[in-house]
């Protein structure tokens, strides 16, 4: 059987720390591949853990946590993002999920809809929102592929995100 | 709470290669295999893992294609049972099987190999009795796409599901890493020369 190959677990908290930003810095709204936009929020959760240990050390609930004193303060104190509850809107569907891991569980993800009819049709709708909050997810970290590996990184995407940290971005 | 409602907590895999040619005689065949069976003794301690429909968990019979394969997507459960004592109320028991050994022997003390022969009847008595605890997760394979959804995002959970598949299907089941979402430059500049925590790097 093949070995499963390695997830790289400083991505995650990577992603999520720029997720959180880019969810602030545009306005929440992000493209999609083949044109169109979609929402992305942080929602309801936030927790932080330390660099060598996977336990959350501090988990902030409640209204807009991500938009709390606190939850900078960890940021700059070198916490990481353990995992957010994150909220995304394409067209009139809207998801809410936890992102967790190196290969970005989904944890108690809500999906969009009341489904009563027969479990088939169930099964193909929430397959068809299942399959597509994944792939909102991977538009997001192509995004932030994109950043982190492009040339404005280190002279431009870094230092605003050292002054968002800071609550110098205006 | 699984695929058809409520939240869901689901790992996300790729299957390594398509499914084969006949697949709609070949999988029932698969699946039946490596379906869940209780065993033939009741007094069984060990983990019971196998195939279950997931409407279900009593149907371990796949022949019927229509329970489990919905156009693209073969959605089934897998089932583990677990037997387990109570650890306090056996030591009980089994100190009071020993006094009635002692008094009915008229020995001062109970022998090594006595103590564990009445230990093991015991548990074998109790096993009979005990109801097992019954775990069963859904998976949904997107035959089309060659993806694969197992609710569950535990470790243990996780590396059963994937051993089991394997055995069943022949087809390894891969973690759908994020650093094949991008291209391949990207992915190696994300993966290479261990790029450093965000958080410790932006600290005024």
């Amino acid at each position: 059987m093949t070995d499963i190959a390695p997830v790289l677990p400083h991505l995650t908290p990577e992603f999520l720390t720029w997720l959180w930003y880019a969810t602030e810095r545009d306005m929440g709204s992000f493209a999609l591949p083949e044109g169109g936009r979609f929402d992305a929020w942080v929602d309801d959760r936030l927790s932080f853990r330390t660099a060598d240990d996977d336990r959350p050390r501090a988990v902030l609930t409640g209204e807009n946590p991500s938009g709390s004193l606190e939850a900078r303060a960890a940021l700059a104190g070198g916490k990481l993002v353990r995992d957010l509850r994150l909220g995304l809107r394409r067209e009139e569907r809207e998801y809410s999920l936890v992102l967790r891991g190196g290969t970005l569980d989904l944890q108690g993800a809500k999906l969009p809809g009341m489904f009563k009819g027969h479990e088939e049709e169930a099964l193909f709708d929430r397959m068809f929102l299942l399959e597509e909050l994944r792939w909102l997810v991977r538009t997001l970290f192509q995004h932030f592929a994109a950043e982190r590996t492009g040339a404005a990184w280190e002279t431009d995407v870094l230092p605003r995100m050292q002054r968002w940290v800071a609550g110098e971005d205006g | 709470m699984g695929f058809l409602q409520g939240p869901l907590t689901a790992r996300c895999y790729r299957v390594e290669a398509d499914p084969p040619e006949g697949f709609r005689a070949v999988f029932p065949e698969a699946l039946n295999a490596h379906a869940f069976h209780e065993p033939m003794s009741k007094a069984w301690r060990e983990e019971v893992v196998g195939w279950v429909v997931t409407q279900n968990l009593l149907d371990t019979h796949f022949e019927r294609v229509e329970t489990w394969l919905f156009n693209q997507y073969a959605f089934f459960s897998l089932r583990v049972d677990k037997k387990a004592l109570p650890a306090k109320y056996l030591k009980a028991l089994l100190d009071k099987r020993i006094e009635a050994w002692c008094q009915e022997t008229q020995a001062k003390a109970c022998p090594r190999d006595v103590r564990a022969d009445l230990k093991d009847a015991l548990e074998i008595e109790l096993l009979a009795k005990t109801l097992p605890r019954v775990q069963v997760t859904e998976c949904v394979w997107n035959l089309a796409e060659r993806t694969v959804w197992f609710h569950s995002t535990s470790e243990k959970a996780n590396e059963r599901f994937r051993r089991i598949f394997h055995q069943t299907f022949g087809l390894v089941l891969l973690p759908d890493n994020p650093l094949e979402w991008v291209d391949e430059t990207q992915a190696e500049a994300l993966a290479g020369g261990g790029a450093p925590d965000l958080a410790v790097e932006v600290l005024p």
